[in-house]
């Protein structure tokens, strides 16, 4: 994970139910100052309703959120959560029931605001009847790209993505992975300022998902921002800067992946060989001890209670080989995030968690 | 270069979905039978015999002048083609906004850098150009057929293909309504049939409503017969006109256009306000 420097808007975690009124001051605080030109995206007490015959479907209920531009951004939630719509509304597919957004500062929902954006949307389906070269010449033509550019720039796209020699086949006939691949090509035509990508690496192989992420190094590596959908945690993990978790419409949590994924102030001491510390010795100070064998884990209060350990262990005279901070999976902390949440909501009316493992994924 | 681009992507829909060769292998079938069936002896300007699909007739006498042989001729074929283009040209174009708004397929017209309304617009400016050329090359053919056999050139025939594409492209706009609203390609094509169908009884329609009950009643069929289509009026103006007879009212042709223009405003007003 490359660091970077996270714009200080929208940085600020909102823990605890998006929706209570602490919450939506600390919202109104951390946005009000939001220099919406300035950020890439702003989004801000978004709610989207559905209508499912006579009932209404809350799809988005008081999303606040910000990204910089360069950022590479994610929104993490569960089947359901409402990421896709707030996709849709982001790119002016849908209307929002209350609330804004704004793009580069502007509506979204206006032609214009949409130059130099690009968007793989979820399952989506380019004209069977095209082939994948004609599919570019079409979307690229639509979004006002000169036909010289064009004749440039679609074979450079599909050598990109892994299609070189695959563009005359029509799209009728490309395999889930190819399509997906095609997509991401035709979201990058214009040169995009943000890309926004929706589950892009949904039922592709292994292979296919490190082209997909090579490809969106590459981008990133352009300044350009990038806002993912996504349900896999640890694509999301390796690629995203920031993240923020959509739970049943609302941002339940949000910070950067180093942040959530360090919970409170867990260390791993580390001691040296065949060294052991009695672990009530350290107990008796207070100082959770998680585990042993060689090294301990250990939940403290604050760095000051951290180093009252380690002064207690050398005045034991051990030696200390390692003092490091311990991080979570990002998937864990989802699960505990949703967890939590279901636990507040008193029942949970949310099924099993879906969550991906990413087999085969591996760096 | 964006319309363009639509233009283009409507044609080449059309191609791989068969519809333009389809249109083009009816027309050019009615063509050839056209060309082998008929056959005119031609004696001082005037029908002697002929052949019609392989039956020889004799006209006794002095026949009729072969001119007025043609524009009689050409009239049935005008009333023919007003009817069978009209179905053909629905029947080919009602996949066209139900294709568009397929999920998946949607959201990579609309989120591109241009509006609702120029998209819709364009696919419309597409379907358009598909029926004029299969039109052109549908009447152009019969036109040049009859002539060629005749030595009759009768121009009228070849302005009677306008008031045709009039016709179509009002129920093209009432098409793009459906299909916004339903997005179902057999609606699509069913509704503007129905509709076609219920347009040709309403010429009476000062008739039919002398013979109602009630004044509501009454009231309702006059109305719908000023908003609708005037799809009866506009076909016997054709024949007549190619006859050489009459002129064809304007009203009707204007109130048909109007039909249209407001369906298919409507339909761009639909889509700009859609969800997808
Ligand atoms: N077009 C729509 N009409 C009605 N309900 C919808 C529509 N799109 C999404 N929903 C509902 O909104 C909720 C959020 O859906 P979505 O944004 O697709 O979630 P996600 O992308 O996180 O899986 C779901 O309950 C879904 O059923
Ligand atoms: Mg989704």
């Amino acid at each position: 994970m490359v660091s970077r420097d996270v714009p200080a808007q929208g940085a600020g975690r909102s823990r605890g139910p998006a929706g209570s009124p602490e919450n939506k001051a600390i919202a109104a605080d951390v946005y009000a100052g939001v220099d919406t030109d300035a950020a890439a995206i702003a989004v801000s007490g978004l709610g989207k309703e559905y209508r499912h015959g006579r009932r209404r479907l809350r799809a988005l209920d008081g999303v606040n959120l910000a990204v910089g531009r360069g950022e590479v951004f994610g929104l993490l939630g569960a089947n359901g959560a409402g990421k896709t719509t707030l996709v849709k509304v982001l790119l002016g597919l849908a209307r929002p029931t209350s609330g804004e957004v704004r793009v580069r500062g502007r509506d979204p929902r206006r032609a214009a605001a949409r130059r130099r954006i690009g968007y793989l949307p979820e399952g989506h389906r380019f004209p069977g009847y095209l082939t994948g070269e004609a599919a570019l010449r079409l979307f690229g033509r639509l979004a006002g790209v000169a036909e010289g550019t064009l004749d440039q720039r679609i074979p450079e796209l599909l050598d990109l993505v892994g299609l070189a020699g695959r563009g005359g086949d029509r799209m009728g006939r490309y395999s889930k992975g190819m399509t997906q691949r095609l997509g991401l090509a035709g979201a990058l035509l214009d040169e995009p300022e943000i890309l926004f990508l929706d589950e892009p690496t949904d039922g592709v192989d292994p292979v296919g998902r490190r082209r997909i992420r090579d490809v969106l190094l590459a981008t990133r590596r352009r300044g350009t921002t990038i806002f993912i959908n996504s349900h896999l945690l640890s694509e999301v993990e390796r690629t995203c800067d920031r993240v923020a978790i959509l739970h049943q419409g609302r941002v339940v949590r949000e910070g950067t992946v180093a942040d959530l994924t360090t919970p409170a102030l867990r260390y791993r001491v580390r001691l040296g060989e065949g060294q052991s510390a009695a672990p009530e010795r350290l107990a008796g100070e207070g100082l959770a001890v998680v585990s042993g064998n060689g090294s301990l884990e250990v939940e403290v209060a604050d760095l000051a209670a951290l180093n009252r350990l380690v002064d207690r262990l050398r005045a034991d005279h051990l030696l200390i080989a390692e003092v490091s901070p311990l991080r979570a999976a990002l998937e864990d902390v989802f699960i505990e995030v949703l967890e939590g949440e279901a636990r507040a909501a008193g029942v949970s009316d949310h099924g099993p968690l879906t969550t991906d493992h990413d087999p085969g994924g591996g760096r | 270069m964006k319309t363009w681009a639509l233009i283009v992507d409507t044609w080449r829909e059309a191609l791989a979905r068969y519809t333009l060769l389809g249109f083009l292998a009816v027309s050019s079938l009615f063509l050839l039978v056209l060309t082998f069936a008929l056959n005119l002896d031609i004696v001082d300007g005037a029908l002697a015999a002929g052949t019609l699909f392989g039956k020889a007739f004799e006209v006794p006498g002095k026949g009729p002048a072969i001119a007025t042989v043609v524009a009689t001729g050409q009239s049935v074929f005008a009333a023919m083609l007003y009817v069978l283009g009209v179905f053909l040209a629905v029947f080919a174009t009602g996949s066209q906004v139900p294709n568009l708004q397929h999920r998946g397929t949607v959201d990579l017209y609309v989120t591109r850098p241009i509006s609702r309304t120029h998209l819709l617009l364009g696919r419309f400016l597409g379907a358009v150009t598909l029926v004029t050329a299969n039109l052109l090359f549908l009447c152009g053919g019969v036109f040049v057929i009859i002539s060629a056999k005749t030595h009759v050139w009768n121009p009228r025939f070849l302005v009677a293909i306008a008031p045709i594409l009039l016709v179509f492209l009002s129920f093209l706009g009432f098409m793009y309504l459906i299909g916004v609203a339903t997005s179902s390609t057999p609606l699509s094509i069913m509704l503007p049939y129905a509709l076609y169908l219920l347009s040709v009884p309403l010429a009476a329609h000062d008739r039919i409503a002398a013979a109602m009950d009630s004044r509501l009643g009454a009231g309702a069929v006059q109305v719908l017969y000023w908003i609708l289509p005037k799809t009866a009026e506009i076909g016997r103006d054709l024949t007549g006109y190619v006859l050489g007879k009459t002129t064809p009212a304007a009203l009707p042709l204007a109130t048909t256009a109007a039909f249209g223009a407001v369906c298919l405003g409507a339909a761009v007003v639909a889509f700009n306000r859609k969800n997808f």
